[in-house]
């Protein structure tokens, strides 16, 4: 027997409600990971809009629906940025939705060889698609902002997350925040529901604080940490990326 | 879980509208003070079932192939929707057994239209076989009595509405006069849910093939193969140009997922 090829982590993203901030998210943690010097491969897995490619100013000609679709392998769909790989998405694409969980793992997986990490945005929604997407995670980054229908929807993803993978590692990301103390009262909300409620305990990755550089780079189609490298969102990434 | 924020000058005048509110299973989620006294966040999980597993994926679908009878032991009857390529078909059936040396007698069981007839004689001259024009079914019966004893025998009929009552009743009727063998011939291009519906009252009256045509001409394949995998109609043979020595190619599942491929004109923009 060959022994299983060493491969990277799957860390995917997920939040419930949409606009919560996934896909800059995602963009950035496989850029402060690859500032790292890790080998990266951000995923695009949102079906409905996918964004990872107009947030970074890319026109890739291919993406994920070709892949699953058996049109192409995965590294000849693959687009360079920076310091990392992307695999972009396929808006309104229902290859996703028919796809055997199965054949998108073993992508996933073969995506995440011969590098150290994958990021993966799952999309927003609580249906089938992202639900698969974050059950093929080895860490699921569950986003939430202070809102109570951004706290709502992250407790019903992970409550989701867990039934399909019980032992999966799920950790919270509280997204523009105030400050720490707002963020750690956000974490402290949602850490208290999923005790009472799911009996488990709900780490914390990390607190990104509110920033309007954020918007700034989105709006120049720039990853954050190329444009404001010093920002306190980017350095709050970065952060997160070292300790996970 | 539903969530509910409380604002309050003190604390136990919050917590008693919670109670009121959300009743005693409420829990407090968080508490600051604010400006004028304190804000409490409370959830509750409402006493539902358990969220539902995963949906399981569909299946594949499912196509089966299988050889199409070869008119010996048993009539072909060739059947479908008008102008769905019936007769060419059978011209095309023909050409192939005629050059293994295997000569079908063929059958016009197509009586209503002269025109489909003058199409079928004029295969038959240039094949050299023989064609037998039955005009009501009881000409069918005696012609088929007639046979030479191992001849294959190849019936083209009216195209017709297979979802119209007598139409099918009068299909299941010449079916049974000639104890034939019925496949569906289908023409590629048509809506995905008509196609099926065809398919299954294809089936309904007996066919087990289908013979899909015009894949050369259309580009959207839906129709056929999920009216062949809805009805469970086997698939052997495809119409595939307008020759009658070349037009048909044998399906097979290799085939047809290397021509899918291609066809895809988002795949042929983007290679
Ligand atoms: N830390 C932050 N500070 C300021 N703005 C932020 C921050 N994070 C996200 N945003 C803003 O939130 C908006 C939504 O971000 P993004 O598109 O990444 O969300 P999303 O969760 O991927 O949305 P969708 O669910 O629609 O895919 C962006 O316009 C961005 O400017
Ligand atoms: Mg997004």
């Amino acid at each position: 027997m060959t022994p299983p090829v060493p491969r990277g982590r799957i860390i995917a993203i997920a939040s419930g409600k949409g606009g919560v901030g996934k896909t800059w998210f995602a963009v950035t943690l496989a850029q402060a990971l690859a500032e790292a010097g890790q080998r990266v491969l951000l995923v695009d897995g949102d079906l409905g809009l996918a964004n990872v490619d107009v947030q970074l100013g890319l026109n890739p000609p291919h993406g994920l629906a070709q892949v699953l679709v058996g049109h192409m392998p995965l590294e000849d769909a693959v687009t360079q940025v920076g310091g990392f790989s992307v695999l972009a998405g396929s808006s309104g694409s229902g290859a996703l939705l028919g796809a055997d969980p199965a054949v998108l793992a073993g992508l996933l997986q073969a995506g995440a060889e011969a590098r150290d990490a994958l990021v993966l945005d799952c999309g927003a929604g609580l249906d089938a698609a992202p639900r698969r997407l974050a059950a093929a995670a080895d860490i699921l980054l569950v986003l939430a902002t202070d809102e109570p229908t951004s706290l709502t929807d992250a407790y019903a993803a992970m409550k989701l997350a867990w039934r399909d993978v019980p032992g999966l590692d799920l950790r919270l990301v509280v997204n523009r925040a105030a400050d720490a103390r707002a963020g750690a009262r956000t974490h402290g909300a949602l850490a208290s529901a999923v005790r009472n409620f799911l009996k488990r305990e709900l780490p914390l990755a990390g607190i990104v604080r509110n920033d309007a550089k954020v918007p700034d780079a989105i709006r120049h189609q720039t990853a954050l940490l190329t444009r404001h490298p010093a920002s306190a969102a980017g350095q709050d990434v970065a952060r997160i990326a070292r300790a996970l | 879980m539903r969530l509910k924020t409380f604002r309050a000058p003190r604390m136990a005048e919050a917590m008693a509208r919670i109670r009121a509110e959300m009743g005693e299973e409420a829990i407090i989620l968080s508490s600051t003070r604010v400006a004028g006294g304190v804000e409490i966040t409370a959830g509750l999980e409402p006493p539902e079932a358990e969220p539902l597993p995963l949906p399981p994926v569909p299946a594949p679908p499912r196509l089966s192939f299988q050889p199409l009878p070869d008119g010996i032991a048993r009539p072909l009857l060739l059947f479908g929707p008008h102008g769905g390529g019936k007769t060419l078909t059978l011209a095309k059936l023909a050409t192939r057994m005629t050059l293994t040396g295997q000569a079908p007698l063929l059958v016009a069981a197509d009586a209503a239209r002269a025109g489909a007839v003058e199409q079928l004689a004029a295969f038959a001259r240039v094949l050299g076989l023989g064609l037998v024009v039955a005009e009501t079914p009881a000409a069918l019966a005696r012609a088929l009595a007639r046979r030479v004893a191992g001849q294959p025998v190849l019936i083209d009929s009216a195209g017709c509405d297979l979802l119209d009552l007598a139409a099918a009743e009068a299909l299941v009727g010449l079916c049974r006069i000639a104890a034939a063998d019925a496949a569906l011939v289908l023409p590629a291009g048509l809506d995905a849910a008509e196609a099926a519906d065809t398919a299954r009252a294809a089936r309904a009256i007996g066919a087990r093939w289908m013979l899909p045509t015009r894949l050369d001409a259309a580009r959207r394949w839906a129709g056929w193969l999920m009216a062949a995998e809805a009805a469970g109609l086997a698939l052997d043979l495809a119409g595939t140009g307008t020759g009658a020595a070349d037009g048909l190619t044998r399906l097979t599942p290799e085939w047809l997922a290397a021509r899918m491929r291609l066809s895809d004109p988002r795949m042929k923009a983007a290679a």
